[in-house]
């Protein structure tokens, strides 16, 4: 990748499709620069670097299709031994904040380096998780609502 | 601030009372006595340099950033002054003792309880629940014929439980309040409104208010009702003869404005970011206020020494200046009364180390807490789990009755957290969702919706006897940083209790059935804490409501400590907490020992006040 900027595009084109949620959310969670900082330490500048060319691959090839960014993600991304791992630990960071130790068998074949360890990104991460907003509650212990709202429906935005 | 005095200071002090341990019951001993006017020394083993917000933000910042986030997360790992971690707890081989933790477990049951080692104690981290026993549980051994009769009785208790409920800032409605024997004075008011049932409460309500469930020969009806709480709710206007409450915010030194009314953090265990929720520290403030009370933090009571006359002459302390660093100070603490406020554990811990296990051999054993019962399924519809504090609302009925006569009593809490404790959900939903179930994008949304938001989770805590062969013994094999003796737990869980149990697997069938929920429940044999019954297997969590080790009694043959919480052997030590109660019911223990605390404290004032001063040999 070209520069910083274009790492970054490219981080948050690949976690708004693996998240669900819009680059425009995502980046309003402070956290997109700290989570691509952390996905680099943990797999080093070359895995990295395939997932994001790949990402941007399948995008483009898709166009707008979203079947075909399904099937080409599934393909190229997913299922991919090096990839794979990788990209559902994003997923998971962008939800609660954490970044989870690799397989074993993942760290044997490709990489083991020392960030990659379980370990909440930052006390903000935790905080600014997604999967609170998902299920239409707050991180426990950080934003509560407010007194009484809970005996009303949640407000869930399902898409 | 608890550090304006020093340990040589303090040493050179006869104080009218020296109190070990700055949880709630240290805490209400130490304010009740400084506003009579006496001179009080509170010695607490863990850190707290402050009584201060920016204490308090440090714990919440290592919360956030704690990658698993157990009960204790909050709090440093102290080796000078240590506490029990659950994940500390292993599967126990029979015969073979576990040293993981710093509680020793050795066995046959493995028991996750904790407590908390830090200026305020375990309030720091409890979850607030503030119940009163029953009446009936009082009398265990006249009424059904089971464990042991107290030596007071509710009426006894009435009106140090309402000294308790100011203290504590509870929040609830008289109304829903009034079962099951428990009565209050004609236009009592609870300090705040109780707090709204949450969504979940409601639906769960909605179908299983009237539903009748037989336990022997007794006919429950069941209904869903709001649980009292030691948080911030809204003010009631009528309290105390309509004179109102202020509701306790925050504590610091410097007052700022945060712990305002509970905001629905879900986060009361380990700790609430506002300060809604009671914590012993809001007690202490106010004893400082008095300037009659010296708190001393990092300073652990190490060995207590009895004189010729049968009476404790002082008390060895160890302070430190780091956690990581095990140097430390000694030094003897005097008084004319000496009272171990440390919990039940360290309590009887303490004494066993300086080699007082009582003239009857009792100081350790009888040792309670509540067996409980997880058990967890699907709502047929999304019902907003996830929000509020942990539990609002709680089913009360099977809580008394003639049942009792053959087996424990139960208490069932509506979970608005899920099923965060048996299944370690939100966060194994979503792992499970992305690495099992392949899911990205929208579906990862929708399936943590469906997941999580419908999670229904039913805890039921059982009751359980005093019985001898449960107790805290040491050992000089285990010490800990400072050379102290480490508690050493034996602990099994009675055919009484697991009869409940049992009981209480077939009430949640029968509530989830009723519901139309999608029981979930499974239990794991070679997960800590499997316990087999009668060909069905259990896992049974610890309560965290230490009790017994040193029971109260109406005699010095079967019991540790008087009415009073006054050692039957030393008439100058009182030893309060949990640990005296001799039946624990099905009530989570802190409000009772409030009450107690305020009680035994009258007591020592008087015998303070009308008496000479005793004479201190040595
Ligand atoms: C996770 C959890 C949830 C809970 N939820 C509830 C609830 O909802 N409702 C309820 O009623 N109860 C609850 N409890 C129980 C409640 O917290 C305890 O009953 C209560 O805090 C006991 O108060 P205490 O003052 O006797 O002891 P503690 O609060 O444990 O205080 C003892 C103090 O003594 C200090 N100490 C110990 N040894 C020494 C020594 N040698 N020298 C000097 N100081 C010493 C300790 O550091 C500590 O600060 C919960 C407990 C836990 C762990
Ligand atoms: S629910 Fe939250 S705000 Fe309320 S008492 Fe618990 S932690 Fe505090």
């Amino acid at each position: 990748m070209a520069d910083d900027n274009d790492v970054l595009a490219a981080f948050l084109t690949l976690s708004a499709t693996l998240t669900g949620y819009s680059q425009f959310r995502l980046l309003g969670t402070g956290q997109a620069e700290p989570y691509l900082a952390t996905t680099r330490g943990a797999v080093g500048d070359d895995v990295l670097d395939q997932l994001l060319t790949t990402s941007a691959a399948v995008h483009d090839k898709a166009a707008d299709n979203e079947e075909a960014l399904d099937r080409g993600l599934r393909a190229g991304i997913l299922s991919d031994d090096k990839l794979g791992p990788v990209a559902r630990n994003v997923i998971k960071m962008w939800f609660v904040g954490t970044w989870y130790q690799l397989p074993q068998e993942w760290r044997d074949a490709h990489a083991t380096r020392e960030p990659d360890v379980t370990h909440v990104v930052s006390p903000a991460s935790y905080t600014e998780g997604l999967l609170w907003p998902t299920i239409g509650a707050n991180p426990p212990g950080a934003k509560g609502q407010g007194y009484g709202t809970w005996a009303s429906p949640p407000l869930i935005d399902v898409p | 601030m608890p550090a304006q005095i020093d340990h040589a200071e303090a040493a050179s002090i006869v104080y009218d009372a020296l109190v070990v341990g700055s949880g709630v019951s240290g805490a209400i001993v130490a304010r009740s006595l400084a506003e009579r006017g006496l001179r009080v020394l509170v010695v607490e083993a863990g850190p707290g340099e402050e009584l201060s917000v920016a204490d308090y933000e440090t714990y919440l910042t290592r919360f956030y950033g704690a990658a698993a986030k157990d009960n204790n997360a909050a709090y440093e790992v102290n080796p000078n002054a240590p506490m029990p971690r659950s994940p500390d707890v292993r599967r126990l081989q029979p015969g073979h003792p576990d040293s993981t933790g710093y509680l020793i477990q050795n066995g046959p049951y493995e028991m996750d309880s904790t407590y908390t080692r830090v200026l305020g104690g375990t309030t720091m981290h409890w979850e607030g629940k503030a119940l009163r026993m029953l009446p009936e549980d009082f009398q265990m051994r006249s009424r059904f014929g089971q464990g042991r009769d107290w030596p007071i009785g509710y009426d006894d208790l009435e009106p140090y439980y309402r000294k308790a409920e100011f203290e504590l800032g509870v929040s609830a409605d008289v109304a829903d309040q009034t079962f099951y024997g428990i009565t209050f004075p004609p236009d009592y008011e609870f300090p705040m409104h109780g707090l709204p049932k949450s969504y979940l409460d409601q639906l769960v309500a909605r179908d299983l208010d009237g539903t009748e469930i037989r336990l022997e020969d007794t006919t429950c009806t069941l209904s869903v009702r709001p649980t009292a709480q030691a948080r911030n709710g809204v003010p009631n206007p009528a309290y105390d003869g309509g004179k109102g409450y202020v509701p306790v915010g925050a504590v610091s030194t410097h007052q700022v404005d945060e712990g305002g009314r509970c905001q629905g953090n879900i986060n009361c265990v380990p700790l609430c970011p506002v300060q809604a929720k009671y914590n012993a520290r809001k007690t202490l403030a106010a004893s400082l206020q008095t300037g009659r009370v010296d708190i001393l933090t990092q300073t652990i009571a190490s060995r207590v020494h009895v004189g010729e006359d049968g009476q404790i002459s002082h008390i060895d302390y160890q302070a430190y200046g780091s956690t990581t660093s095990p140097e430390h100070v000694t030094g003897s603490l005097r008084a004319r009364m000496y009272v171990l406020a440390a919990n039940p554990v360290e309590n009887a811990r303490l004494m066993l180390a300086s080699g007082l296990p009582g003239s009857n051999g009792l100081v350790g054993r009888n040792l309670m807490d509540h067996a409980y019962l997880l058990t967890w399924a699907l709502m047929p519809e999304i019902a907003g789990t996830m929000r509020g504090s942990q539990c609002t609302s709680g089913i009360e009925d099977l809580r008394a009755g003639e049942f009792r006569r053959r087996h424990a009593a139960m208490r069932v809490s509506i979970h608005n957290d899920g099923w965060a404790w048996p299944t370690g959900s939100p966060y194994t939903d979503l792992i499970a969702l992305v690495d099992d179930a392949n899911a990205y994008g929208a579906a990862v949304r929708r399936g943590l919706v469906d997941r999580i938001s419908r999670q229904l989770m039913l805890s039921f805590m059982v009751e359980l006897m005093p019985e001898p062969s449960n107790r805290i013994t040491v050992d000089g094999r285990y010490i800990d940083a400072l050379g102290n003796l480490r508690p050493v737990l034996s602990y099994s869980l009675p055919e009484y209790t697991m009869d409940g149990v049992a009981a209480a697997r077939r009430v949640s069938r029968r509530i989830f059935q009723r519901l139309g929920a999608e029981d979930r429940t499974s239990y794991d044999p070679l997960d800590t804490g499997y316990v087999g019954h009668q060909g069905e297997g259990y896992i049974i969590r610890g309560g965290n409501h230490w009790a017994g080790t040193h029971i109260m009694g109406e005699s010095s043959h079967d019991s540790v400590v008087d009415v009073h919480q006054r050692s039957w052997d030393h008439p100058n030590l009182y030893l309060v907490g949990p640990g005296s109660m001799p039946s624990i019911g099905t009530s989570n223990t802190t409000l009772t020992l409030a009450a107690m605390s305020f009680m035994t404290a009258e007591h020592i004032a008087t015998e303070l006040t009308t008496r000479p001063t005793v004479t201190i040999g040595g």
